[in-house]
C-alpha cells in the first residue's frame, strides 16, 4: 500500500491485488522518521485511476464473437499489467495518531509519502489501544475479523442512543442484546414494547426458561398492569389528560379542583370522580370535555379502584434492584391507551427519580413517535437525562426522531439504509462523519451494524450482531405458510 | 537471410484460414536479447518515462518529400468493384515504446500483432511485450544483430535510432513468418514498400515480396501519412469528384537515388465519408492482379473510413497503453530489482511553469 493523497481529514491510499482490504477496515500509517503513526479507516474502495485504463478496457471489449485471439508472452509481463489494472484506491478517514504507544487526537501532521509503511490494523490491536470493553462488558457480536466486539456498559450510562436501520436488518435484535447486557450488569431497563417482541426474553427459542426469566417483568396494560387511581399523583393525571387525551387548559383547571376536592375527602375512586364531574358546577362545555376524558380513562381499563388489582411501579423497580427489565407490552393497546400508559410510566418515572426513590434506568423506546408527545423529545435529552432516564430510540424511520436527538446522541447503531433521504437524516448525528456513515451503511449486509460514538471511543466499527437464544415475539405473521408452499409445489410436480 | 534457421517452410494449403496462428513464432534471439540486456541491469536505477507524455515510436519508413509538377503527375483513376470471394486478409503491425532511461542507455519495449480476417471474423495474435535495454555496453551486440539481418546501422547511431531499427527488424520477422505460412491471401502492411538506408533494406523487402508471390499472396502496404505533394497539396488530399471506391496510380516520381520503390504507389479511397490513403502494391505483379487484390480487399473486409479493419485492429493490439507501460515498469522493478527514480523534467526544473514545449 502506498500513501497517495490527503485532503482535509481524508487520505487516499493505493492498494494492490493481494492486499485484502475492505470497507470499514482500519489501517495504520507508520512514519518511522516522525516516530508517529496515523490511524485511518477505509470508508470506500474504488478503482485506481490508472492512465490508459479506458483504452485497455475498450480494446478488451472488442473481443466478442467476431474478434478473438491469443497472446504469446514468454516473459509473463501480462500479469504485471493486470496487477496495475486491478490497483485500488482506498478512501480513508483519519481517526487519530499513535505517539509513544498512546492514542492522541492530533491529526495536523502529514506522514511521509515515500517513507511511510502502511499495514492493516487489526480490530483487536485497535481495541487494546482504545481500551474498549474492559470493565462492564456487553458482547455485541463479531467484527469482520471475527474479533468479539465488547462495549462497556458505562458507555451507555447517562447516554442517549439511537438504533436505526431499514426494516428487517436486526435493530430490535440488537436492542434485546443491549437490554439483556444491561440486565447482566445489574441495571434496570424499561422497554416500551410496541410489537410485543420483548415479552418472551426470559425463554429460550425452544420455550425453556433461561437465566433472565426471573428478571424480565412483562406488564400488559389493562391486564396485569393496572394502577390504583388513588395512588396516582395529580401531576401525572394532568399530564395524561392534557397530553394523551388533549384536555384544554380551562377544563384542566376545573379537573384540578375536582381532584383536590376528592383527595381532601379521601374518595379518589373512578366512580366518585365520575360523579363529581357530573355534579360539578361549571360551564357545560367544560363538563362535557371532562366527562369524555373520564370515559376514556375508564374504558382504557388501566386504572382501578381496588389496590389489590393495581401494580405499583415502585414495587416492580424494587424487584429489578439486582438487574432486570420491565417490559411494557403495548402491542394490544389502542393509540390512546398507549399514550395514557406511556404518560403514566414516564410521569411516574420522573417523580420516582426526582424523589431518588429508584436508581437511574435505561429506557428502550421502539418507534417512539407513535406514543411520545412532542415535548418529551426535548425532555428526554435534557431534564429526564439529568434525572436518570437514559434512552435508546429504536426506529426504522429515521425522520420520525427529532433532529436534536440525533445531534445529542452519544451512541448511534446504524444498520443498512439505501434510501438517500434516510442517509441524509442519520448523517445529522454529531457522532457521525457524514461520508463514513453514508459510504459504509449503504453496503451493510443484514445483521451487520455500524457502531458509532462513545461505546467505540468514536472509532466507527462494523459488527455482525451476535445471535441470541431467546424467543422472538412480534415476528410478522405471514399468510403463506411453509407447509402451504410445500404442498403447492408437490401438487405442481404431480400435475407435470 | 532473415531467420532462416528458425523457420520451417512447409506447403500451406490454399485458403488455410486461420493459417495456424500458433505456428507463428518469434525468434528466440529476440527473447534472449531482451532477457540478457535486462539481466545485466539487475539492481541498477532507472528513470521511468512519464506515461502521460509517452508517444509510441513510429516505424521508420523511407519517404522523400517529393513534390510533383503538373507534367510529371498523371492521374489514371481506376474505379473498383468489390469482389467478395472469401479471400483471407492478414494484417501486421509492430510498435515500440520508450519505458525509461538508465544511467547508460534506454529501456524500450516491443510488441507485434497479427490479425487474420475471413468472412468478417477476426483472429489476432499478439507477441510480447519484449522489454529491451539498449545501452553502450550492449549497443555493439544489438547492432550486430541488425547488421546480421542486413539492416544498415552505423556504430554512431543514437540509441533511439537503434530502437526504431530493432522494431523494424521485429516487423520483418513477423512479415516473413506470415508471408511464408499463408497462401492466396492479401497481406496488409503498415507503411510503404519503399526501401532505403533509414528504413528496411531493399533486399529484405524484395525477399518478402518474392516469398509472397510464390505463395500467391499479395502485399498491400497502407500509409496513414504521406509527405508526397502535388501542386502544394498532399497526394492523399487531392480532391476528386468521382465517387469511391477507386484508386489512382501516382506516376513516375523523382525519388532520391538512395531509395528503392519496390511497389507502385497509389492513392486509394474506398468510402465516400472516408479518407484517402497512400497504397503501395508489389511492383512485380501485373496491373490486373493489383486491381484484383484491392477489389478482393474491399469485397472481403470492412473498410470503415477507407481503412482496412484488420489493419486497424493490428494497430490497436500492437499499441502500448499507458497502463501497460506502468505494468512493464513494475515488471522491471520486480523481476530485475531495478530501482525507480522519480522522473526528472529539466525544463520544468529550470523554467517552472514556462518549461513547456518540446522535451529534451
Amino acid at each position: 500500500m502506498k500513501l497517495y493523497k490527503k485532503a482535509g481529514n481524508t487520505i487516499q491510499i493505493l492498494s494492490f491485488p493481494g492486499e485484502d482490504i475492505s470497507k470499514g477496515c482500519y489501517l495504520i500509517i507508520e512514519d518511522g522518521h516522525a516516530k508517529r503513526s496515523m490511524i485511518v479507516q477505509v470508508i470506500d474502495v474504488q478503482f485506481a485511476n490508472v492512465p490508459g485504463i479506458m483504452e485497455e478496457l475498450l480494446r478488451d471489449s472488442f473481443e466478442d464473437e467476431s474478434v478473438c485471439g491469443e497472446q504469446t508472452d514468454p516473459l509473463d509481463i501480462t500479469c504485471h499489467i493486470l496487477y496495475i489494472q486491478d490497483a485500488r484506491l482506498l478512501i480513508c478517514k483519519i481517526h487519530g495518531t499513535v505517539e509513544n504507544e498512546e492514542l492522541v487526537l492530533d491529526n495536523c501532521w502529514l506522514p511521509s509519502r515515500t517513507q511511510s509503511k502502511i499495514r492493516r490494523l487489526s480490530i483487536k490491536s485497535l481495541f487494546d489501544l482504545l481500551g474498549i470493553g474492559r470493565s462492564l462488558p456487553i458482547l455485541l457480536g463479531e467484527t469482520y475479523e471475527l474479533t468479539h466486539l465488547i462495549v462497556d456498559a458505562r458507555a451507555l450510562d447517562g447516554k442517549l442512543n439511537i438504533i436505526t436501520g431499514k426494516k428487517g436488518t436486526g435493530k430490535s435484535h440488537l436492542s434485546k442484546i443491549l437490554v439483556l447486557g444491561l440486565v447482566d450488569q445489574m441495571a434496570t431497563t424499561i422497554v416500551l414494547d410496541l410489537n410485543g417482541e420483548y415479552a418472551r426474553l426470559g425463554f429460550t427459542s425452544d420455550g425453556k426458561e433461561n437465566r433472565y426469566c426471573r428478571k424480565i417483568h412483562v406488564l400488559v396494560p389493562a391486564l396485569n398492569f393496572r394502577v390504583p387511581l388513588a395512588q396516582t399523583s395529580l401531576s401525572v393525571m394532568q399530564k395524561i389528560l392534557i397530553y394523551a387525551l388533549n384536555l384544554p387548559g380551562i377544563s384542566s383547571r376545573e379537573f384540578r379542583r375536582i381532584w383536590k376536592s376528592l383527595h381532601e375527602r379521601g374518595s379518589l375512586t373512578l366512580h366518585d370522580l365520575g360523579e363529581a364531574i357530573k355534579g360539578w358546577n361549571c360551564n357545560q362545555n367544560v363538563k362535557d370535555a371532562l366527562y369524555s376524558r373520564y370515559y376514556s380513562l375508564v374504558h382504557s381499563n388501566f386504572f382501578t379502584d381496588h389496590p389489590a388489582e393495581g401494580v405499583l411501579l415502585q414495587e416492580i423497580f424494587q424487584k429489578t434492584e439486582n438487574g432486570g427489565a420491565i417490559v411494557i407490552d403495548l402491542s394490544d393497546a389502542s393509540p390512546t391507551e398507549r399514550q395514557i400508559v406511556v404518560e403514566y410510566t414516564l410521569g411516574m418515572l420522573q417523580e420516582l427519580l426526582s424523589e431518588r426513590s429508584i436508581k437511574p434506568v435505561f429506557l428502550f423506546a421502539e418507534e417512539a413517535h407513535l406514543y411520545l408527545r412532542e415535548t418529551y423529545w426535548d425532555d428526554i435529552v435534557t431534564r429526564m437525562r439529568h434525572l436518570g432516564v437514559f434512552t435508546t430510540f429504536i426506529t426504522n424511520q429515521p425522520n420520525t426522531v427529532q433532529e436534536n436527538i440525533y445531534r445529542q446522541a452519544d451512541n448511534v447503531f446504524l444498520f443498512n439504509f439505501i434510501n438517500e433521504h434516510d442517509l441524509e437524516i442519520i448523517s445529522r448525528a454529531a457522532k457521525v462523519d457524514v461520508e463514513t456513515a453514508i459510504s459504509i451503511v449503504r453496503d451493510l449486509p443484514p445483521h451487520y451494524c455500524l457502531v458509532l460514538g462513545t461505546a467505540v471511543k468514536d472509532f466507527p466499527i462494523v459488527v455482525k450482531v451476535r445471535e441470541l437464544d431467546v424467543q422472538t415475539g412480534g415476528q410478522t405473521r405471514l399468510f403463506f405458510s411453509e407447509r402451504q408452499i410445500e404442498r403447492a409445489s408437490i401438487a405442481r410436480s404431480s400435475e407435470t | 537471410m532473415l531467420l532462416i534457421q528458425q523457420l520451417h517452410y512447409s506447403t500451406t494449403p490454399r485458403y488455410n484460414f486461420p493459417p495456424h496462428p500458433e505456428d507463428l513464432q518469434l525468434p528466440p534471439k529476440l527473447i534472449e536479447l531482451s532477457l540478457t540486456s535486462l539481466q545485466n541491469l539487475r539492481g541498477e536505477f532507472f528513470q521511468p518515462h512519464d506515461v502521460e507524455s509517452t508517444e509510441p515510436m513510429l516505424n521508420q519508413q523511407e519517404e522523400d518529400k517529393t513534390s510533383f509538377r503538373r507534367k510529371a503527375f498523371s492521374i489514371q483513376l481506376v474505379p473498383l468493384r468489390p469482389v467478395c470471394d472469401g479471400t483471407p486478409i492478414i494484417a501486421i503491425d509492430v510498435s515500440s515504446v520508450k519505458i525509461g532511461e538508465t544511467e547508460n542507455g534506454i529501456l524500450c519495449a516491443l510488441r507485434a500483432a497479427v490479425v487474420w480476417s475471413q468472412k468478417r471474423r477476426y483472429i489476432y495474435h499478439r507477441f510480447g511485450p519484449f522489454p529491451v535495454h539498449i545501452g553502450e555496453e550492449n549497443k555493439k551486440e544489438v547492432i550486430g544483430l541488425l547488421r546480421g539481418h542486413r539492416f544498415p546501422v552505423s556504430t554512431s547511431s543514437d540509441l533511439i535510432d537503434i530502437q526504431v531499427k530493432l522494431c523494424n527488424l521485429v516487423e520483418k520477422w513477423i512479415q516473413l513468418n506470415v508471408c511464408s505460412s499463408s497462401a492466396s491471401s492479401i497481406i496488409l502492411w503498415d507503411g510503404s514498400l519503399t526501401a532505403g538506408p533509414n528504413g528496411s533494406p531493399p533486399g529484405v523487402i524484395s525477399q518478402l515480396l518474392e516469398i509472397s508471390r510464390q505463395r500467391a499472396n499479395t502485399v498491400l502496404a497502407f500509409s496513414k501519412a504521406s509527405k508526397m505533394r502535388f501542386l502544394g497539396h498532399k497526394i492523399t488530399e487531392v480532391s476528386l469528384r468521382y465517387p469511391p471506391p477507386w484508386i489512382f496510380e501516382v506516376g513516375e516520381m523523382p525519388f532520391s537515388p538512395s531509395l528503392h520503390l519496390l511497389g507502385n504507389v497509389y492513392v486509394a479511397r474506398f468510402r465516400i465519408n472516408g479518407y484517402s490513403f497512400r497504397l503501395d502494391i508489389d511492383k512485380m505483379i501485373s496491373v490486373d492482379q493489383k486491381i484484383d487484390a484491392v477489389q478482393r480487399l474491399i469485397g472481403n473486409e470492412l473498410v470503415f473510413q477507407s481503412y482496412p479493419e484488420s489493419l486497424r485492429l493490428a494497430h490497436i493490439y500492437a499499441t502500448f497503453t499507458a497502463n501497460e507501460i506502468i505494468g512493464i515498469q513494475h515488471y522491471l522493478a520486480q523481476e530485475f530489482n531495478l530501482k525507480l527514480l522519480a522522473p526528472r523534467d529539466l525544463r520544468k526544473t529550470l523554467f517552472g511553469p514556462y518549461g513547456t514545449g518540446l522535451r529534451d
